[in-house]
């Protein structure tokens, strides 16, 4: 294995990316919430960990806790958005009713166990997003985005926690298969999936022109 | 499941790779080197690569660690096995594109799973046990109900075992598997006509559970290493 390289720190080029957007603090607005985390870009949580790189503690449940939270509320107003627009017809609109039921229950799973430390819900713009033409491909952007998120934090959970983190990856890895074989794309493209580090996270929900607040 | 016919032959993949074509295969899919495979299979997954840069982590891990790990290949070692004989039979020849498509799609990412698992694993991966799929690499209506069934055990063991991992790093490398098996299992009741998500929540199964589900399907002929020698002839082609 000695010819194996382990990736640039946190995931090379795109980081970059994010780094330069982020030093315009116009576009990335900062909050601070909820157990004194920082929120960025609606979604970063400032002082996350790498993958593997932190000793699992309740603070830090609550900062990834409330990270993946942010995401599940992202997803829940998309679904509910999308289908309150209607014209959905098909296995779309099956998608749409299955799926954001089960996120639905990802947001109300993940609140009991943050309890008080459970963020609020953010306000989010999804642009021309939720238009039916553009439901499917949002939809799996934001699957595989949620499902690489879960896979970049799950191991950085206290185990008591990673095992329900573990319970709703698996399911955000089939809702991304799903919408990928509806598409005709790939749905299982890698024999390991890659993480997204949160960095990574912000950046591909903010090319879809999705802008979340609070 | 099926009644086995008292004369069904047992294949191992080794016997079944005489040729090469498994590993002309994983060459198509991942290039020409191991190691070059390995950088592709993982596809910049960090938390993959973290756990197999650093060989001594597995030997520093808990022996539960090892223990779960070599139940993981002898499962990765089934299914594998189930979809390289699929092939091998000419079953997958016969199916639509779209559905050679993903038979053979599995069929590589489990494989890349053995060759990943025996890597963290080391001089403790255990060796390939012998297999007797009983008919269901035969036809595609068998081989397609076994296949959702194999992908939703697997999924479910993976969401069982991910947690009780003591070693961070191997545990972020199980997440980095866990959501593929979920994939497949996605796309595999997809084209059966099955809601590919069937609850909110994966169940998670122990590892006991789910030996005692594979003990049952008798697929596998020594899931522990046996002392006596069977005496069937084994299949050699």
């Amino acid at each position: 294995m000695s010819d194996v390289k382990p990736p640039a720190e946190d995931g090379g080029l795109e980081v970059n990316v994010v780094e330069a957007v982020a030093s315009r603090s116009h576009l990335l607005k900062r909050a601070t919430v909820a157990g004194g985390g920082v929120v960025v870009g609606g979604l970063l949580v400032a002082g996350l960990p790498k993958v593997a790189a932190s000793a699992p503690s309740r603070a830090q449940d609550v900062r990834i806790l409330n990270y993946l939270l942010r995401l599940e509320y992202v997803m829940t107003a998309f679904y509910e958005t999308a289908a309150a627009e209607g014209q959905l017809s098909g296995e779309i609109e099956q998608f749409v009713s299955v799926v954001g039921e089960q996120e639905r229950k990802h947001v109300a799973l993940l609140q009991e166990i943050l309890g008080r430390d459970a963020d609020p819900e953010p306000a989010v713009d999804f642009g021309d997003r939720t238009n039916p033409d553009r439901v499917a491909e949002t939809a799996h952007t934001l699957e595989e985005t949620a499902s690489a998120a879960y896979i970049g934090q799950g191991a950085n959970l206290t185990k008591g926690v990673m095992i329900d983190a573990a319970r709703i990856t698996s399911v955000e890895a089939r809702h991304a298969a799903w919408i990928a074989d509806i598409l005709q794309r790939h749905p299982a493209p890698a024999a390991a999936d890659p993480a997204k580090s949160p960095k990574q996270v912000v950046v591909a929900v903010r090319k879809l022109g999705i802008s979340i607040s609070g | 499941m099926q009644r086995p016919s008292s004369n069904t032959p047992g294949l191992t993949l080794e016997q079944l790779d005489q040729d090469g074509a498994i590993q002309e295969g994983i060459s198509e899919l991942y290039g020409s080197t191991r190691a070059d495979f390995l950088r592709k299979a993982v596809l910049g997954g960090g938390a993959l690569i973290a756990a197999l840069s650093v060989p001594p982590e597995v030997k520093a891990a808990a022996a539960s660690d090892v223990r779960i790990f070599q139940f993981g290949l002898n499962f990765e070692y089934l299914q594998s096995s189930f979809y390289t004989e699929t092939d091998r039979l000419g079953t997958i020849d016969a199916m639509a594109p779209r559905k050679a498509h993903w038979a053979r799609t599995l069929g590589a990412h489990e494989r890349a799973h053995v060759a990943i698992i025996k890597k963290v694993l080391g001089p403790a991966a255990g060796k390939r046990p012998f297999f007797n799929f009983r008919g269901n690499t035969e036809t595609e209506d068998r081989f397609t109900r076994t296949a959702v069934a194999m992908e939703d055990l697997t999924t479910a063991l993976l969401t069982g075992l991910t947690p009780k991992l003591q070693d961070q790093g191997l545990a972020a490398a199980a997440f980095s598997l866990m959501t593929v098996e979920a994939r497949h299992a996605a796309w595999a009741r997809h084209l059966v006509g099955v809601v590919p998500v069937a609850s909110a929540f994966d169940e998670p199964k122990s590892l006991d559970r789910v030996d005692r589900i594979v003990a049952g399907t008798r697929f596998i002929s020594t899931l522990r290493p046996r002392t006596t020698t069977s005496g069937d002839p084994r299949f050699t082609g």
